[in-house]
């Protein structure tokens, strides 16, 4: 569903984020991508829904080629693309309903959607997501109102009302302790597994790689060195990775 | 700069006779540039503003350019800190002189100006004495034909304050007596002959006891009988706003109207240009960075110009007035408000954008989502902030003719009412703390 070719992005001032980097994902595949922080992952998942300008290759979501898709047609991509942040990103000053519904602005026309007007069924749809991520009771307070671990469920509530087929999760538990992280891994595990949504997220930890991906790849200074699953990664593996100096931490 | 150590301190010396020169020779670029320009340059200023004898310190600086050359050439530096204290003093005295700073020598006219706006400031004219006005009239008489040759008594209520005239006949240019009682104690009086052309023919007070003796000319020369009214303020219990403060307080309000609707007209232009003039919003397309550089040029300029200059300019095109003084604040508001609403839309967070963005939004919506949430608490504070300004700007606008405070007080100054224009003065200072104190309360609340 996700096939990338010779993705390379140098950046304006001449740092290389990403070489050459030609990747295939299935539908319904939950993939990690880990590396070194600097080793261009955050660009990897920005190319793909061109947050972040790719330099040369080729990127397609299903029969779409996403690279040289013209500005509307590039937001009918981006519909079908849910993003996931490690800061969760949401507008602090506004409620959390307010948050959750602007994962529909994709779909709705621009001027109704200026007064903050949204359709019936999308308001449904928010709190049935809201709902879904445990915070429905939140709704009218103000997002910056709630801990970490709350803001990165309403995160996730965004990226649902897109009723998207792939999600983009950038280090989606960073920013968070290992109980809450687990909370939202859950989360993202449910989507991929009950909704059949693929997921490419990065991770920092590869003990979490393992306790949710199928999948594993490996970028080094812009390069993927390492594709496959798990439990091939051993420590000759690990090393490469994360160069030869780094220690193996569990995250429990 | 490399520094060639076979350089002569002869030839330094000598070339830096003409400043600068001798520096050059040591490529000692920009203190030779400096120097061979400015030594002129600052020649001809005392030159042109005739202060000659100042010239003479300014040899010091041009032999202290001459030692620092020799120094270059020589391998080391001179410390500039005496030139430029030489200059900074050459410069002081020759300013103190164009200036004409000196202790004035007081005229007594001038002393009784300064005197009277002193006391107008400690006694503002704010308040008076509730008055009630007693009046009393008596008659005479102008002989002549179709004049009566009898005067009938004045009817009047018992208990009520009396008035005469002696003597009851007179020509133009006679001498009258008026004799009162009954009135209330000490206080002002105006004698008014009554007529189509009312005119006050004498200003007194009454005595301890009541009663008035004033004299005064007669005016009139057609034969008849005339008026005489006795206008008494007697002060009663219990104090009213002066008619300084009835006149001046709507002017006041004027001027806080004035600076809203400035604040105002410049809110509503600046507010959606301030989004072109955000470097985070434009930096997409060449396009866009140019729109962003024109949008921030003009901000610049607008804000430049002092909105003085843009009340004199509105008031010869609109004409002396309010909306004079309205367009000057709206005109520097665009720019001054325009500044500072794209900073702030600078400074806002980045990763809302993105989440935004990556919903599939279009830009507008991106704007409305993203970026009006995070920036509208400093927008509110900015304007605020501006309206304050305004204010103070407003009363100043005002003495150029731009209406409001600012005119009625340049009214009172030059028809000498000093006590008047202290009572303005007081006003404004009044408003511009309560106005100062009010936005920074509120700013604080808000941000």
């Amino acid at each position: 569903m996700l096939r990338i070719e010779n993705l390379t992005k140098v950046y304006p001032d001449g740092t290389v984020a990403l070489v050459d980097v030609s990747l295939e994902v299935p539908r319904g595949q939950f993939v990690a991508v880990i590396g070194l922080s600097g080793a261009g992952k955050s660009t990897f998942l920005r190319c793909i829904n061109r947050l972040v300008e790719p330099t040369s290759g080729r990127i397609w979501l299903g029969d779409v080629e996403v690279t040289g898709a013209e500005p509307a047609e590039l937001r009918l991509i981006r519909r079908r693309v849910g993003m996931i942040f490690q800061q969760f990103n949401l507008v602090k000053r506004c409620s959390v309903m307010t948050n959750v519904l602007s994962g529909r602005l994709g779909y709705l026309p621009t001027l109704p959607s200026l007064l903050y007007r949204f359709r019936p069924e999308d308001i449904a749809d928010a709190k049935a997501n809201l709902e879904r991520v445990g915070l429905l009771e939140k709704a009218r307070q103000r997002a910056d109102t709630l801990s970490g671990g709350q803001q990165q469920r309403v995160g996730i509530a965004r990226a649902l009302m897109q009723k998207p087929e792939l999600i983009l999760a950038d280090e989606p538990v960073a920013s968070l302790d290992p109980a809450t992280a687990h909370v939202v891994l859950d989360e993202l595990e449910r989507m991929n597994k009950q909704d059949g949504m693929t997921i490419l997220c990065n991770l920092h930890f590869l003990s979490l790689a393992r306790r949710y991906a199928d999948r594993v790849i490996g970028l080094k200074a812009g390069r993927l060195v390492f594709d496959g699953t798990p439990e091939e990664i051993d420590d000759a593996r690990f090393k490469e990775i994360y160069g030869e100096e780094a220690i193996r931490v569990e995250v429990a | 700069m490399s520094r060639d150590k076979t350089r002569s301190a002869v030839i330094a010396g000598v070339l830096a006779v003409v400043p600068g020169l001798g520096h050059f020779y040591c490529s000692e670029w920009q203190r030779g540039i400096v120097l061979m320009l400015g030594l002129p340059a600052q020649a001809a200023i005392l030159y042109g503003v005739g202060l000659i004898w100042l010239a003479l310190p300014l040899v010091l600086v041009w032999i202290w350019n001459i030692c620092d050359a020799v120094c270059l050439a020589s391998g080391g530096k001179c410390s500039a800190a005496l030139a430029v204290l030489l200059l900074l003093a050459i410069n002081l005295a020759a300013a103190w002189q164009v200036t004409q700073v000196h202790i004035p020598k007081l005229e007594p006219e001038q002393r009784n100006v300064i005197r009277q706006i002193l006391v107008g400031l400690a006694k503002p004219d704010v308040a008076e004495r509730r008055t009630r006005e007693q009046t009393a009239v008596a008659k005479y008489l102008v002989p002549g034909i179709g004049a009566p040759s009898v005067l009938t008594p004045v009817k009047r209520e018992p208990g009520e304050p009396v008035l005469k005239v002696s003597p009851v006949k007179a020509q133009k240019g006679d001498r009258l007596t008026v004799i009162g009682s009954g009135f209330a104690r000490n206080a002002p009086t105006k004698l008014v002959l009554l007529g189509a052309d009312e005119v006050v023919v004498a200003e007194t007070k009454t005595d301890s006891s009541g009663r008035l003796n004033v004299s005064f000319r007669n005016p009139r020369y057609i034969p008849g009988v005339y008026f005489v009214q006795a206008r008494v303020s007697a002060p009663v219990r219990g104090w009213q706003l002066s008619e300084t403060l009835k006149e001046a307080a709507p002017r006041m309000v004027e001027t806080i109207y004035l600076a809203l609707i400035g604040t105002a007209l410049s809110l509503v232009v600046a507010l959606p240009l301030s989004f072109l003039g955000a470097r985070n919003l434009m930096s997409g397309t060449p396009v866009l960075r140019a729109v962003y550089a024109l949008v921030r040029t003009i901000f610049t300029v607008l804000r430049s110009v002092e909105v003085l200059i843009f009340a004199v300019i509105a008031v010869a095109a609109v004409g002396i007035g309010p909306f004079a003084g309205v367009l000057a604040l709206a005109i520097h508001g665009i720019g001054a408000l325009g500044k500072l609403y794209s900073e702030a839309i600078e400074s806002i967070e980045h990763g809302p954008i993105e989440a935004i963005r990556s919903t599939g939004a279009n830009e507008i919506q991106v704007v409305a989502y993203a970026v009006v949430p995070q920036v509208v608490p400093q927008f509110i504070a900015f304007t605020l902030y501006r309206w304050d300004i305004n204010v103070r700007m407003a009363t100043v606008i005002g003495l150029v003719g731009g209406g409001g405070i600012g005119y009625q007080l340049i009214q009172y100054m030059n028809l000498l009412q000093w006590r008047q224009a202290a009572t303005a003065i007081w006003l404004i200072a009044g408003v511009v703390m309560i106005m100062d104190y009010a936005s920074a309360v509120i700013r604080e609340r808000i941000g």
